[in-house]
């Protein structure tokens, strides 16, 4: 054991200083294609998006394309269709998150008991996941619609709808048909993952609660949620984060509309992007999107390493 | 505190079964090990008493209720799993108070409780701690503080010392026993462990296949196993197991072993000429001797010294035995042997059926 040390400090000894520079930066080289390539790929594009926040990019007007500092920011203060939008993203984001989560542990517990056909129906049950988005939500506009769908009639029938109308027209109610389709879309990703982290869970636990005296509730409430916890909060966090970025489904199935009812602030910067081509505005939109979510995303983590920390 | 009664209980699962009939009383306040080979259905008949597995046929009563359809909750019974199966994300103040935290005991009696508890069995310094921060023996006694807070009807152990190491699980086996006789709660204790088995009980019940082969004090198994299964099982280093050929001679009865050896017997109540035996022969019964004193005689094929005494390996002409003496004897191998086969020493089986023969 002590030879080594020994042996390594005389051979250090031997070296000339520029050597020993590149002995130490050595490692260095060996990763910086790695780090070069990670750089273009990812930071790159990042930056350069970032960079029109600054600028006036109009693809409609070739003489622009100046830097304007925060011009956009100023504009953005006072842009009523654009809080309007802050709004509609924390109602869709909140009530997809809160729905998907509801159905997909409710869906997860009942997966976990063994019955039956259950292969086949968790098969069944993850299926919505394999369909494209695009396509689930055209089938949902369908669904909505009453022409060709059932569901205002069964809506209207179940006392729920005064008459069987497309609620994706009704400005009031608009923001549901998206949420519904985003719904169906979504349970298959927190049921997989719930399902995967109570399958962890011993099952001597539960029965060593059971002695003690914990009836269902108590096993599901003492056990089961601190055992799903930190997976609760990571997969919310995903979603969160995924679902307040979403635009596809509602700008297949309402493109915002009726009067901006369901136009949230991903859909916002596609509207600015493609249909007013302003590029820079809409990074600008973008860049404050980007700024909220890693500031919830960072606040989730906390909560979650304090968690796993107790 | 209370008895148990297990009354023909069967179990299958599907279509396959895996206890047969078995009836078992225990009384209150009995020390109770079943042991038997791996997969013999220890672990299942101590689940249904638990109230963990269903009961497929029979009845089985603690304190005189049939507890055949209550849930586990309802049966007041404490266990103590190998697995320990302590709660992760609880304190071990909270793993041991949480059965009384259900039963809604007031904070004062719960901390009062918890903290005897703890003290005796030494884990006062570790009651704040998550149980990932303990060692397995001190898991252990979590595991065993988790049981006794609540003073159940009785204790089940399944295997609970099994993952300690050598050391440890002979200082809880005492433990056990101490905390058994403070206690005097009804246990029902499953074990691979003939040590743990002969020390603990006051009973044993040996189990094979699903069918309760003895039952009975340590001492009855280990001096008079009912069957070679026992006889095998129970004994360590094993009993010597010799085949034969029983030889009535008017009222004397003799055994021929390997080809014209005849060992006399303690007498018999049945068995006629020419039937087929084996003859049990526990180590430390066997009496070994270097001297040729006209006895047969064997030659030494292994010495295993082992601290308390000697195992000594003996192969004569048609058959091998061990012999464990106390002296610390050191035969270089090949050394010529006399050697006794005691005649009250014997247990007779009969071959075909290997229940012990009756004297
Ligand atoms: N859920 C189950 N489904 C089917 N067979 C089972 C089930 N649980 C146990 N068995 C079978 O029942 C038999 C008895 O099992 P048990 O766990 O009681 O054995 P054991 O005596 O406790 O063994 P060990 O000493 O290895 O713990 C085994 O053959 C086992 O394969
Ligand atoms: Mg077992």
């Amino acid at each position: 054991m002590t030879t080594v040390p020994l042996y390594e400090e005389s051979a250090h000894r031997k070296h000339t200083p520029w050597r020993r520079i590149m002995l130490a930066v050595e490692p260095y080289i060996y990763i910086a294609p790695s780090v070069l390539l990670i750089t273009m790929i990812m930071l790159v594009p990042l930056v350069i998006g970032l960079s029109y926040a600054f600028r006036d990019i109009q693809l409609i007007n070739p003489f622009s394309g100046g830097f304007i500092g925060l011009e956009h920011f100023r504009t953005l203060w006072t842009d009523a269709a654009f809080w309007h939008s802050m709004k509609n993203t924390l109602v869709w984001t909140f009530a997809s998150v809160v729905l998907q989560f509801a159905f997909g542990l409710v869906l997860a517990l009942l997966l976990n008991n063994p019955f039956p056909g259950r292969g086949i129906v968790q098969a069944l049950v993850f299926l919505p996941w394999a369909v494209p988005t695009f396509l689930s939500g055209l089938n949902w506009a369908w669904l909505f619609n009453p022409v060709v769908g059932p569901l205002p009639h069964w809506m209207a029938a179940l006392g729920i709808l005064s008459a069987p109308e497309n609620i994706l027209s009704d400005p009031s109610l608009a923001m549901w048909g998206p949420i519904a389709a985003n719904v169906w879309w979504g349970i298959p990703f927190f049921a997989i993952t719930l399902l995967a982290a109570l399958q962890s869970i011993p099952q001597d636990i539960y029965e060593a609660a059971s002695i003690d005296g914990a009836g269902p509730w108590r096993r599901f409430t003492d056990i089961t949620l601190p055992f799903l916890a930190p997976t609760i909060a990571i997969t919310v966090l995903l979603r969160t984060v995924w679902i307040a970025n979403f635009a596809d489904l509602i700008i297949v199935m309402t493109n915002g509309g009726p009067a901006d009812q369901t136009q949230i602030v991903s859909s916002y910067i596609f509207t600015q992007a493609f249909r007013r081509l302003d590029f820079g505005y809409a990074s600008a939109v973008a860049m404050v999107l980007l700024i909220l979510l890693l500031a919830y995303s960072f606040v989730i983590i906390l909560l979650r390493q304090a968690m796993l920390k107790r | 505190m209370a008895s148990i009664e297990i009354q023909g209980v069967g179990k299958s699962y599907g279509a396959m079964p895996v206890l047969h009939h078995v009836d078992l009383s225990i009384q209150d306040g009995e020390f109770v090990v079943l042991i038997g080979p791996s997969g013999c259905g220890k672990s299942t008949l101590l689940r249904m008493i638990a109230g963990l597995e269903g009961i497929t046929s029979g009845a089985i009563r603690i304190g005189g209720q049939v507890v055949n359809e209550l849930a586990p909750k309802d049966r007041d019974i404490a266990m103590v799993f190998q697995s320990y199966a302590l709660y992760p994300h609880m304190t071990v103040r909270d793993n041991m108070s949480y059965s009384l935290r259900l039963r809604g005991t007031p904070v004062e009696r719960m901390t009062s409780v918890v903290s005897a508890a703890a003290s005796k069995l030494g884990l006062d310094a570790l009651l704040d701690r998550k149980p990932r921060t303990l060692s397995g023996g001190q898991r252990q006694r979590v595991a065993m503080g988790r049981s006794i807070v609540r003073q159940p009807k009785a204790f089940l152990f399944d295997e609970p010392l099994s993952n300690l190491d050598a050391r440890l699980r002979e200082q809880m086996r005492v433990e056990i026993k101490k905390l058994h006789r403070e206690l005097g709660t009804t246990s029902i204790y499953v074990t691979h462990d003939q040590v743990e088995a002969m020390t603990l009980a006051d009973r044993i019940v040996a189990m094979n296949g699903g069918v309760i082969q003895q039952v009975g004090t340590p001492l009855d198994l280990y001096e008079r196993p009912t069957n070679l299964f026992v006889a095998g099982f129970i004994g360590s280093p094993a009993i010597n197991i010799l085949e034969g050929r029983l030889r009535c001679d008017g009222e004397r009865r003799s055994v021929e072993i390997g080809s014209g050896e005849r060992i006399s017997t303690a007498p018999l109540a049945h068995g006629h000429d020419g039937q087929d035996v084996r003859v049990g022969i526990r180590p430390e019964d066997v009496q070994i001797s270097p001297k040729a004193d006209g006895g047969p005689t064997a030659h030494v094929e292994l010495v295993e010294p082992m601290g308390l005494g000697t195992i000594v390996h003996i192969r004569a002409t048609h058959h091998a035995l061990k012999a464990f003496v106390l002296e610390r004897v050191d035969y270089p191998v090949g050394t010529s042997i006399s050697y006794e086969l005691p005649a009250s020493k014997l247990h007779i089986f009969d071959a075909m059926t290997g229940q012990r023969f009756p004297e």
